[in-house]
């Protein structure tokens, strides 16, 4: 999962910390090693053969389940999306028209939008503040903080989704003093509209930076010793270390948490739907853009508008998604 | 390797194209094309108060299997909606019966889509005329009764007698009498509240009461929604002093905060089902304080009118035939009209009339309300008064209502802002659910 640059062999002599950000040195991936040409024999036309066939057979089931699970659906939501309102045949971009004229269409968005700009900065701050600070750490004290930040990602979405129905709540939680400094009294009061940004900004975060942790702990191990006792005799202080070679490196680490997180955060549906129902509807039952898709499969029945809906999420997330593979060099290391 | 992925892959598409495109035209709302037989076991889905109805009609009838199924009973879930769209689509899976757990959701079952509810006007015609008009006109659709109804929840006033006389106050019989009264309640005894705003039913408490045109059905796509209506002003001013004099709570009667406030209740416009729901399960409130007065009236209306706080409904299945249909039918004149159930373990009202006397008599005895014989006759004069032109929708006003006007509230907005968002907000769900929203009838 985590791409061949775990694999990757960094030459012996790394560049001297003379610069004032050293680029990240060139490295030669296993599979792209020089290897002598071959006198093609039928000896090595076979064993081409042979490796083609394991590669398709390798490939196979991960193909099948993009096409059932990802390039089938998405077809088939682009044709039903084409419909008209009464499914019975073309209605060209009319159910896209309905959508973005829907009043709360721009409102979901801007819901999870907002999101973002909290949890996204937090998540990329606390979670890399805290990997480095477990990787700066002596070998059996971080590998036990390691494994304290990673006890609230492990509990399971709705465990932890009830855990947190306690936290907010002033009647119960073991914060209630936080909840009285902002003059709250109640969940309604706590859970009100305009505060579901920062709750679900809290919540995503504490369940999501301990596995985030553990992920880019991965990154920063793979950084050789050398390269950093190279730092470390040009002259740069555990900060300097950190700043200017470990972040550096573990840039396509953060590309794709930042990926993965931008995805989960525009298809958000289960905290707020639930949220919802426990605040006995004080929660837009159609808060973010997945439950108004949902609401348009399941509570007007206008098919042809949630799939249209769910292409507009395709369209953002993949655009975004690009965006940031491009800006992070996420896939750079395959070249 | 591409192409055959590229074939596997048109295949499948053609298939979910198939699959798609495999429906059907417009039906009746008489037994389906597709009904079935069962030979007589029949499967009825309830929320957890109404599993003992279940329960005494296996006792009465041991002869008719019956399996039942347990449902969330939350008030503007989806799930239910969810799983009628995929029974729609796999051509199985209904219910023979269901107790819906929210009113709105027979517009949806009623609807041309989904169309799950059967027509009872004929197979049921001597019950349905056990209903006062008030009580049974919802499940009215385009002429044909679609639904029955389990009780009646006409909004009678309540309120708290000892401290109505040891204030020396009267109870209101006008809109009007209630706000001065309220105002003046607010300003001589802080603390105490005369009314509940933030839950899904205040709309239906207030508005409708008032004859405010929100869920008023022209057709299956058109509705008559105008909150500029006088009918809507004259409410809305009202509730708007009712807020600024801090004499009604901004939350609503099932938050867990309430409890508190319920004791402190001294009056309110409430449902039937509130005296031994709210005030002696819920909030606790001991006996012989509460009792309940005629409907408030507008000064102004010729005809007293009321409204309707839930008041369950009953809906039975199109995809059943033969012994199915006839044991079916069975359990809805049960459930609808036989004593054991209506009168001996419902804790609501009888919608039919003829049970509602011995339903009363055996609440006399349970000594809960005081001034019994005064709340009694409150109860049944209501039920005949509920105000007609106000149906359920497929767009939910009480749901609109608790994310807009609560939250206004709650955060120290003004009435007339928070008024302004539900106005907006509630026209905008209406067009999107595909009605097309009249400003007059």
């Amino acid at each position: 999962m985590y791409r061949s640059s775990q694999t990757g062999r960094w030459p012996a002599s790394p560049p001297a910390g003379t610069t004032a950000r050293p680029a990240p040195p060139p490295y030669t991936p296993v599979h792209a090693a020089d290897l002598p040409p071959l006198p093609r024999t039928r000896r090595t036309g076979r064993v081409v053969r042979v490796g083609r066939r394991a590669a398709f057979f390798l490939v196979l089931p991960y193909t099948v389940l993009l096409l059932v699970g990802g390039l089938v659906p998405v077809g088939y939501a682009v044709v039903k999306s084409l419909q008209n309102e009464s499914e019975t045949g073309f209605g060209g971009l009319s159910s896209y028209q309905r959508v973005v004229s829907d009043l709360r269409f721009a409102e979901t968005f801007g819901n999870v939008l907002l999101t973002l700009v909290i949890w996204l900065p937090l998540m990329l701050v606390g979670v890399v503040g805290l990997a480095l600070l477990v990787d700066a750490s002596s070998a059996r004290f971080g590998a036990a903080m390691r494994f304290v930040y990673y006890l609230p990602g492990a509990l399971a979405g709705v465990a932890n989704f009830m855990l947190w129905l306690f936290l907010i709540d002033p009647g119960q939680s073991p914060v209630a003093f936080l909840w009285h400094g902002f003059g709250y009294r109640t969940l309604n009061e706590v859970a009100q509209p305009g505060n579901l940004p920062y709750i679900l900004a809290a919540m995503l975060f504490f369940q999501g930076a301990g596995t985030w942790v553990v992920v880019l702990g991965g990154g920063l191990h793979s950084i050789p010793d050398e390269l950093l006792e190279a730092a470390r005799l040009d002259g740069a202080d555990a900060w300097g270390v950190a700043w200017r070679v470990k972040l550096p490196m573990i840039r396509p680490w953060l590309g794709y948490l930042t990926l993965l997180n931008l995805a989960y955060g525009f298809q958000l549906f289960l905290e707020p739907q639930v949220l919802s129902q426990v605040t006995h509807g004080l929660i837009a039952p159609q808060w973010t853009p997945n439950q108004l898709s949902f609401s348009y499969a399941y509570q007007i029945l206008d098919t042809p508008m949630a799939a249209a809906m769910s292409v507009i999420l395709l369209a953002i997330t993949l655009g975004v998604g690009l965006l940031v593979v491009r800006r992070s060099g996420l896939f750079d290391d395959e070249r | 390797m591409i192409g055959r992925g590229a074939r596997a892959g048109v295949a499948i598409a053609t298939l979910a194209l198939i699959g798609l495109t495999a429906c059907k035209g417009p039906e009746g709302t008489g037994t389906a094309d597709d009904a079935t037989d069962s030979g007589g076991r029949i499967t009825v889905w309830v929320d957890p108060p109404r599993l003992p109805a279940v329960s005494a009609f296996q006792r009465a009838y041991p002869d008719i299997p019956v399996d039942v199924m347990t449902i969330n009973g939350n008030v503007g879930s989806t799930e239910l909606q969810q799983k009628f769209v995929l029974f729609n689509q796999a051509g199985e899976g209904w219910p023979d019966a269901i107790f819906f757990p929210s009113n709105d959701d027979l517009a949806w079952a009623a609807n041309s889509k989904i169309n799950y509810v059967r027509d009872l006007t004929a197979d049921l015609a001597d019950v349905i005329s056990q209903y006062a008009p008030g009580s049974i006109s919802q499940c009215r659709i385009d002429g044909q009764y679609r639904c029955l109804r389990n009780d009646a929840a006409p909004d009678v006033l309540w309120y708290d007698k000892q401290l109505f006389a040891a204030w020396g106050y009267k109870p209101p019989a006008t809109w009007e009498d209630y706000a001065a009264l309220s105002v003046r309640i607010a300003a001589e005894h802080p603390g105490y509240v005369t009314g509940f705003l933030g839950d899904a039913y205040a709309p239906d408490r207030y508005l409708w009461a008032s004859g405010c045109p929100t869920n008023h059905r022209l057709g299956e796509r058109q509705v008559h929604l105008n909150l500029a209506d006088p009918r809507c002003e004259r409410i809305r001013d009202l509730l708007d002093r009712l807020v600024t004099a801090g004499a009604i709570a901004s939350t609503g009667i099932f938050s867990p905060d309430a409890t508190e406030l319920g004791r402190r209740l001294v009056m309110s416009p409430g449902a039937v089902w509130w005296g031994n729901f709210l005030f002696r399960d819920t909030w606790k409130v001991p006996a012989g304080r509460i009792t309940a007065a005629p409907p408030l009236r507008w000064s102004g209306d010729r005809e007293p009118y009321t409204s309707s706080e839930g008041g369950g409904l009953w809906g039975f299945s199109r995809h059943i035939k033969g012994a199915q249909l006839r044991n079916t039918l069975t359990f809805a004149r049960f459930v609808a009209a036989d004593p054991r159930w209506q009168v001996e373990l419902s804790v609501g009202l009888p919608g039919v009339v003829p049970l509602q006397q011995p339903w009363l008599d055996k609440q006399r005895q349970a000594g809960y309300l005081a001034d019994f014989d005064a709340a009694a006759a409150a109860f049944v004069l209501a039920s005949t008064i509920v105000r007609p032109e106000r149906d359920y929708t497929r767009y939910n006003t009480g749901t609109v209502w608790t994310h807009t006007v609560t939250p206004a509230l709650t955060s120290g907005r003004s009435f007339d802002h928070a008024w302004s968002v539900f106005g907006e907000r509630l026209a905008g769900e209406a067009r999107a659910f595909g009605y097309t929203v009249h400003d007059s009838a």
